[in-house]
């Protein structure tokens, strides 16, 4: 009894140390962040309002200066950034002239439809892929992971725009750009989702013919199960602990390939919303999605840590 | 930045390479008052006897993220603002300031006060009269800083105030003479909003949800998605130009935003949209052999795609330097190459359909012997390893910041080539537009690029008087800093004159003074591209802006 105990603590103490170590890394997000866009070159105000084709009087720019302290010494600026932040004021955007938070809110949905159906997607085929390919005639390996290899070392928005030529300028099969239905969010979902289901697949057949190798499962086939049986129930089992592992190299590949992929298929998102920011220089915007990548981030990882602790309980005490 | 300019790279390669596939290559260049070039005020795809009905399905290149069009200078109000507000002018066809709200106007003879008797029984659709005192709110609404106008009010910027005499009279009060007055009252961005949405929302309301009295009402605006519009049920105070009166035939207008050229094109052909105010210049051979589209290439009033030269600093203070510039740069290839055959070379530094457009003006040509000549004239004599010139040990070297946030150009890279020619070393400095605004107001460069579309002549005050040259205390447009007493006072007598003739006069002289000083490389008329499904008939060309004006178009059943 007083051995649970002590785990459980260990338990809450681990959680804890993970929540604080979150909290520093979403400050160290926000920090960096606002430093190095102020420490770029540009005056923010005149992107503001003052871009191409753009005429405006010096009182307009001095107005804007002043609604958003943009004449004020870069560390009040910082002290008042992290004064808002801790009330949960992202502040406005300088172009839409909303809350951040409003402004992210609006995108966010298109983009996490993207992002899960891009998931699911590249997962289905990964373990798919890995399953039937594992362990197999040489010949059969190597020409899945040479696929594999070329898939994931294509930029995206190349894949993207062939998917585009092939399944919808050439044959018409999709639409071509937008928001509307299942079947605008198929080229894009693909888009995204090939990359990470070719490095998911690559890990999970070195993996599961690492566990192929294992004594219990000579002792399955001894038992006369099935090959396909084999792989599935045994095998893949203990492969997949290595998805979880990699949770966090798909949560990154997910948010960063959603700008790209959210522009080539004009798909609204947080995507789109950041590049619009960073190259006018909405320096509260662009901190905003920081801020939130940093915390699904924390969050993904949080929940990984937790759900570790608990299939396995030695790692609470490593 | 990095993977947007190298996303449209590629679909430029893709496109091209598609089109290669497709054999559609006739890229004949039609010369103007052609079916490709229509003139200004005309009404494509006419035929057939008009219905009723049906929604139009139209893509935009990028969402300005605000729609009021006080508060923005994106060209998107050029085709909005008449969709959705009225103006107090609307030009014809031959550019002259005409009825629209205002029926008739008078002008006091030192130009100094407008006295406009207004249309009456027009309301705004939210049920607001529009009078008098609506034009004075609105006047004030563009020039409020919190408006943050960047176009609407400079515009206006000799506004001092406004009498309202009756309700439907009202005498403005400029506060030094500017006769392009009434010709900016025409332009998109200066549409009339309801003066209780402008009092009684916050600026970002405003950007989300304008309300104006025109054709049709804004219903919804998903950002970075569409907006939709529908039409204005007894909506009868369509300008007279238009010989058309009563309601918009279509029930509404869908939009889109599509910001890459081949997707934007594509889903055009594709049947996903039926009209696009943005054909990629690449596209046009395509559009035009296409016979199921109308395709219209329109010249647009103002600056040319212009390379200028900052005058205000070394070397090109020197008018030599900046004449064997000029002169090493072989104008024809380069529009050749920019504008697939679609984009007509520039002969002044004004469009050729500006008002006052003087085709006398003789810009100087292509000549490397005489680039060289004028160089070592300057004293730029000696060469040094890479074959660059110097003088006294420094070589000649130019500063180019560029930023390619919008459509890539291949024009820095090709002058670059040119010029090297002639012994000049352009340095392109590739930065975010951030950074080139920055820049550029800062006058640090020594050539910059741009266009300046507007609707009057004045667009010379605005490019070229010493008063737009930005400093301290001022922001401005005269990028060149060109400083010449003598184009000062010509373009001042214009704006304090109404009379035509004299203006005409004033004009061609400083086009004149202008060709002799060499403060930029005007390259090709700039002109507007957009196309739309042979399905849809009655679409005017705007006569301030040249683009589609949907308020009477119609779509086939």
């Amino acid at each position: 009894m007083a051995a649970r105990a002590e785990r459980a603590r260990a338990q809450v103490r681990r959680i804890g140390a993970r929540v604080l170590a979150g909290v520093g890394v979403l400050w160290g997000a926000a920090t960096l962040s606002f430093l190095a866009l102020h420490a770029t070159a540009g005056d923010a105000a005149l992107a503001t309002v003052a871009g191409d084709g753009a005429n405006p009087t010096q009182a307009v720019l001095e107005r804007v200066r002043q609604d958003y302290g943009l004449d004020l010494p870069l560390h009040r600026q910082y002290l008042n950034y992290l004064g808002n932040l801790l009330t949960g004021d992202l502040g406005e955007s300088y172009q839409q002239r909303i809350s951040v938070t409003r402004a992210i809110g609006e995108q966010l949905g298109p983009t996490v439809a993207l992002a899960l159906s891009a998931a699911l997607l590249a997962l289905v085929l990964a373990v798919t892929v890995a399953v039937f390919t594992a362990g197999r005639r040489r010949w059969v390996r190597s020409t899945a992971s040479g696929v594999e290899v070329v898939i994931a070392s294509f930029p995206t928005f190349v894949l993207g725009l062939l998917l585009l030529i092939v399944f919808s300028f050439r044959t018409g099969w999709f639409p071509v750009s937008g928001n509307d239905g299942f079947s605008a969010l198929v080229l894009p979902a693909v888009t995204l989702a090939l990359p990470i289901a070719a490095v998911l697949g690559q890990v999970l057949r070195a993996e599961l013919e690492d566990v192929l190798e294992q004594p219990f499962i000579l002792t399955a086939r001894t038992r006369g199960m099935r090959d396909t049986a084999v792989r599935v129930r045994h095998a893949l089992r203990h492969a997949l602990i290595q998805i979880v592992t990699m949770s966090g190299y798909m949560i990154g590949t997910l948010l960063g390939g959603a700008v790209i992929t959210e522009t080539l298929f004009v798909r609204r998102g947080v995507g789109q919303l950041m590049l619009t920011a960073v190259t006018t220089k909405d320096i509260p915007l662009v901190l905003g999605v920081v801020l939130f990548a940093a915390a699904v981030y924390v969050v993904v990882n949080l929940v990984v840590d937790i759900v570790y602790g608990l299939v396995d309980p030695r790692v609470v005490t490593a | 930045m990095r993977v947007r300019r190298k996303m449209q790279s590629l679909a430029g390669v893709a496109v091209l390479a598609l089109l290669a596939g497709c054999g559609a290559g006739g890229g004949a260049t039609a010369g103007p008052g052609t079916a490709n070039e229509p003139a200004r005020g005309a009404a494509l795809n006419a035929e057939g006897t008009p219905v009723s009905g049906g929604t139009l399905r139209l893509s935009m290149n990028t969402d300005p993220l605000c729609l009021d069009p006080h508060a923005i200078s994106s060209d998107v109000e050029q085709i909005f603002g008449h969709i959705l507000t009225d103006n107090l002018i609307y030009l014809d066809e031959q550019g002259q300031p005409g009825p629209y709200l205002a029926e008739s106007w008078q002008i006091s003879p030192d130009g100094l006060t407008y006295t406009f008797k207004l249309r009456q029984g027009v309301t705004f659709s939210d049920g607001t009269p529009f009078d008098a005192e609506a034009v004075r709110v609105n006047f004030e609404h563009m020039l409020d800083p919190t408006t943050r106008s960047p176009l609407a009010g400079p515009y206006i910027a000799p506004y001092k105030d406004s009498k309202i005499i009756d309700p439907y009279t009202i005498e403005v009060h400029l506060s030094v003479p500017y006769s392009p007055f009434l010709d900016v009252l025409a332009q998109g961005w200066l549409g009339l909003l309801s003066p209780k949405a402008i009092n009684e929302t916050t600026p970002a309301q405003l950007c989300e949800k304008p309300i104006g009295s025109g054709p049709f009402v804004l219903t919804s605006y998903t950002k970075n998605q569409g907006v939709t519009f529908v039409k204005r049920p007894g909506y009868n105070w369509a300008p007279p130009q238009l010989k058309q009166t009563g309601e918009a035939k279509l029930d509404g207008i869908e939009v889109s935003w599509v910001g890459q050229d081949a997707v934007r094109f594509n889903s055009l052909t594709g049947g996903q949209y039926q009209a696009t105010g943005y054909v990629p210049a690449q596209n046009a051979a395509a559009l035009k052999s296409n016979p199921d589209f109308v395709y219209a290439n329109v010249n647009r009033i103002g600056l040319p795609y212009t390379v200028e030269f900052n005058t205000s600093r070394a070397p090109f203070d020197n008018l030599d330097v900046r004449r064997a510039f000029a002169a090493a740069v072989n104008v024809p290839a380069i529009v050749q190459t920019l504008g697939f055959g679609e984009r007509q070379q520039s002969t002044s530094y004004v469009d050729r359909v500006t008002k006052y457009y003087d085709p006398a003006v003789k810009l100087p040509g292509f000549d490397p012997k005489l680039a060289n000549q004028l160089l070592d004239q300057a004293g730029w004599t000696a060469r040094n390893g890479d074959g660059y010139r110097t003088k006294d040990g420094k070589e000649l070297v130019v500063q180019w910041p560029v930023s390619q946030a919008g459509t890539v150009s291949p024009i820095f890279d090709l002058i670059q080539a040119q010029v090297k020619s002639v012994g000049i070393r352009v340095n392109i400095q590739l930065l975010p537009s951030t950074q080139v605004t920055t820049l550029r107001y800062a006058g640090d460069y020594d050539l910059t690029y741009g266009v300046w579309h507007t609707n009057t002549p004045d667009v010379l005050y605005i490019k070229y008087a010493s008063f737009s040259i930005p400093n301290e205390k001022r922001l401005g447009q005269n990028t060149s800093h060109l400083s010449d007493p003598q184009v000062d006072q010509w373009l001042d007598q214009a704006r304090q004159t109404t009379d035509q003739a004299t203006q005409q006069k004033l004009y061609s002289q400083v086009q004149g003074r202008l060709a002799e000083l060499v403060p930029g490389i005007p390259v090709y008329d700039n002109s507007v591209l957009w196309a739309f499904s042979r399905k849809l008939h009655n679409v005017s060309v705007d006569t301030s802006h040249g683009t589609p004006l949907f308020t009477y178009a119609w779509l086939e059943k």
